[in-house]
């Protein structure tokens, strides 16, 4: 009986310390336990957690994506630069804005999709390709809006990252969405069992004829057009297209994944943990705003526990 | 030679392993000057021997002497203090790195807190001196040959004036012209005083270095016996001893149709021109010494590594650029000889590992649950008979003779063909590996055939159907297991007749 308590504290300890952290934040600051502060908490969480399902399965894969915050940074400029010129060349706004999308979708599945082609074809790590790819995104996005944010969007753009469905954050639904396929797809498919192969002993995975290299590829072109979508929401929500966004996301989308136990290693990790990981992140960030701690607290307090939570993390595995 | 004559001595020495005996009774001696071979079959207590020697393994009996008094080798700084440094089979040294600075690791002169590279370069060269061998002290490591890597190796070694030298399988990774210059560092050495320990698979070396030779089996000490006066035949037949011929089940009888052709297969300098076809349900064996092909002849059939010319057919129809996802569609499967490096997921649980190569199959459309999974999983470790608590559990945590089982049953959830087996037996005990032999048999009653490679020829004459000889990365021909006995095909395998 204490052995099995044992084993489930064990296995549950950040569902645990997330519901420690919910219960002190409940009686410590004020308005924290209602309905509307825990939708918002949702929605400020969503769009870096549509990334970080995606970063789950790269980091599983053993690969990693640094690029992701200027990808989205990226996708809403380019959105909002393709909508400007589309419309200015005559198409209907309510063509112009799909278009547009669309195009920066597959823009940044291509991305994805090169990045694990040179991984797989000449052996370069995704950490030096995406890394490159983070500088040359950023300074795109610069390129195409200018330097000055563009804003070409019609009124009704706006609920993709500031709307409301049966009362539910419209991102906060897309969050949903992905979490449950991501969650199936690594679970329940061959697919997903073929990425966690891949990154606990890629050698052997190849022996056992899986091909290696398609699931690589298959794996970076997943999270970038994931950052893409989150781009598409997060220009929708600010209702522009602006280089700066989303500056150092990429920090918090593998600080999630990584609280939530995957191991960089590659080879072992769960969607379900990033998705505790990062309603943890989002829950602490809410809570220290409540209680009006001073934002550069925040940021020294945030530091700290995501080290302790991995610590932890490591302790019990 | 008397006793006071030897550097190094051990006596009636002996190390328990909980549930095995690696060395029992063995008592030798190495004399100055003299190059002494350590030869037996993989198992047969030769490293545990030198490890004692290089001080990180303790004796559970015995006693080593060194200039004829008793020591204790607690620690290889301790064998350290007594002379006696041991050079691994795997390179230790840092590619990066100059010759100089690698021969000088770690105690490279200084001056003034700097490195003193005049010093540093003159100290190194001094030492390759004295082996008689010109290599720039200055160039970088990694640049150089294998058998200058060796060299740089022993270099280091000598560095610190040992008294005894410990060699494991210097050659194993060495062409036959950097051989012979290894050999001549080796010589000289000895001449210089040095007593040389050398550890060697390729008994074909022994008559061009060996002073003396002590053959082990099953960590006993078989003979020590001096070089000139014996024959390699003479020495196989130490290594092997009379083996009790354990017999093939005689209703196996493979089929007519060749399910696997191979023709005119080349790679690089691995393999050239190799030629055979494996008909079904038949369990055909290739014998041959390390570095004859082998691995890399199946790695080429599974499509693992690209070959030059040649052309692979399954059931008649050739396979062109052959891959393993290809070769797993044709129905081949292979189970490497590296266990844990190359055909198993530590981390991962016995169930994930029996399903990486069959989840395509056990999957409708992609999708897949444990519970069909499960149910392969059982079924498989019901067949094997695999010694496991529950599936779940990481498959590190099995024995070898296990894992070994995963790695198969991971191949028979695809319903293969043919399977390639590749040392499936090393590091595995031997009830586990009867049973893997009784699982290959299975197979061939099916029809499945198999291509197995080991290293332990005694096992292929009791397994296979037909043996074929594999030398220097060509067939040299085949033999059928009734007419040969495995010291016999040993010395096929070396290239030497029975009464060289």
């Amino acid at each position: 009986m204490r052995e099995r308590l044992l084993a489930w504290v064990k296995r549950s300890i950040m569902e645990i310390i997330l519901f420690v952290l919910c219960a002190i934040l409940a009686f410590e600051a004020e308005g924290f336990f209602s309905v509307d502060n825990l939708l918002n908490v949702l929605r400020n969480v969503s769009m870096q957690g549509i990334i970080a399902f995606g970063m789950t399965m790269v980091i599983i894969s053993g690969e990693i994506d640094l690029s992701v915050g200027s990808a989205v940074a990226f996708a809403g400029c380019l959105t909002a630069y393709l909508t400007q010129h589309l419309a200015g060349a005559g198409l209907a706004i309510e063509l112009a804005v799909p278009t547009a999308m669309l195009a920066a979708l597959l823009v940044g599945l291509s991305v994805g999709a090169l990045s694990g082609f040179i991984r797989v074809r000449f052996g370069v790590p995704t950490f030096i390709i995406t890394l490159a790819w983070m500088t040359v995104l950023t300074g795109s996005a610069q390129l195409i809006t200018g330097g000055f944010p563009l804003t070409p969007f019609p009124e009704w753009y706006n609920f993709l990252g500031g709307g409301y469905l049966l009362g539910v954050p419209f991102p906060a639904l897309v969050f949903a969405l992905v979490f449950l396929t991501t969650h199936f797809l690594m679970g329940y498919t061959t697919l997903g069992r073929s990425i966690y192969a891949v990154g606990g002993n890629a050698e052997a995975a190849r022996l056992s004829g899986i091909e290696v290299g398609k699931i690589k590829i298959t794996v970076m072109a997943i999270v970038a057009f994931l950052a893409a979508l989150a781009g598409i929401m997060q220009s929708a929500e600010i209702m522009s297209g602006a280089a700066t966004t989303a500056r150092g996301w990429e920090l918090d989308v593998i600080a999630a994944v990584i609280i939530g136990g995957t191991s960089l290693m590659g080879g072992e990790g769960q969607i379900r943990g990033t998705l505790i990981g990062v309603v943890f992140l989002g829950i602490l960030v809410n809570g220290m705003t409540l209680m009006n701690i001073s934002e550069y607290w925040q940021l020294v307090v945030r530091g700290a526990l995501i080290l302790s939570a991995v610590l932890i993390n490591r302790a019990h595995q | 030679m008397s006793q006071s004559s030897f550097k190094l001595a051990v006596e009636d020495l002996g190390k328990d392993y909980p549930g095995t005996v690696a060395l029992d009774g063995v008592s030798v001696g190495f004399a100055p000057g003299e190059v002494h071979a350590l030869i037996g079959k993989n198992g047969a207590g030769k490293s545990t021997l030198v490890k004692i020697l290089a001080g990180s393994v303790t004796p559970s009996r015995g006693r080593i002497l060194c200039d004829g008094a008793p020591v204790a080798l607690r620690s290889p700084q301790d064998a350290f203090d007594y002379g006696i440094a041991m050079v691994y089979q795997e390179l230790s040294l840092v590619p990066g790195l100059t010759v100089a600075e690698n021969i000088l690791l770690g105690r490279t002169p200084k001056r003034r807190g700097l490195i003193d590279w005049t010093a540093t370069y003159a100290r190194a060269e001094e030492v390759l001196a004295r082996l008689g061998v010109a290599i720039d002290v200055r160039a970088r490591t990694g640049d150089l040959g294998v058998a200058q890597q060796q060299i740089v190796e022993i270099a280091k070694a000598m560095s610190f004036d040992p008294a005894v030298l410990i060699l494991d399988e210097p050659t194993s990774a060495l062409a036959t012209h950097e051989t012979e210059q290894l050999f001549r560092v080796v010589k000289g050495l000895a001449a210089a005083g040095v007593a040389i320990i050398y550890i060697s698979h390729r008994l074909q070396e022994l008559h061009s270095i060996a002073d003396r030779v002590t053959v082990l089996r099953d960590g006993h000490h078989i003979g020590t016996v001096a070089m000139r006066d014996t024959s390699i035949a003479e020495i196989v037949q130490m290594m092997f001893g009379e083996v009790a011929q354990q017999e093939r089940p005689d209703d196996l009888q493979p089929g007519a149709n060749p399910v696997l052709e191979v023709k005119g297969l080349s790679r690089g300098d691995a393999f050239t021109d190799v030629s055979f076809a494996l008909y079904e349900g038949e369990i055909l064996g290739i014998a041959g010494m390390l570095g004859a092909g082998r691995t890399e002849l199946l790695r080429a059939l599974f499509g693992a590594d690209a070959c030059d010319r040649g052309q692979v057919l399954v059931q008649g129809q050739r396979v062109a650029a052959p891959t393993p996802p290809k070769m797993k569609a044709q129905g081949l499967a292979f189970t490497p000889e590296n266990r844990k490096e190359e055909a198993l997921i530590q981390a991962h649980s016995i169930r994930a590992n029996m399903c990486l190569a069959s989840m395509g199959r056990i999957a409708r459309r992609g999708y897949i649950t444990r519970v069909e999974e499960q149910a392969v999983v059982d079924a498989l470790v019901t067949q094997l008979e695999i010694k496991v608590a529950d599936t779940e559990a990481p498959v590190s945590a099995l024995s070898g003779g296990n894992q070994q089982k995963v790695v198969l049953g991971n191949w028979l959830g695809n319903r293969p063909r043919v399977i390639l087996f590749d040392e499936p037996t090393r590091g595995v005990d031997v009830q586990a590996k009867q049973q893997i032999f009784e699982a290959m048999w299975d197979l061939s009653r099916q029809g499945i055939a198999s291509l197995f490679v080991s290293t332990e020829l005694e096992e292929l004459v009791e397994v296979c159907h037909r043996i074929l000889i594999m030398r220097e990365g060509q067939i040299e021909g085949q033999v059928r297991p009734g007419e040969i006995s495995a010291d016999e095909l040993a010395l096929r395998c070396m290239g030497t007749a029975r009464n060289a």
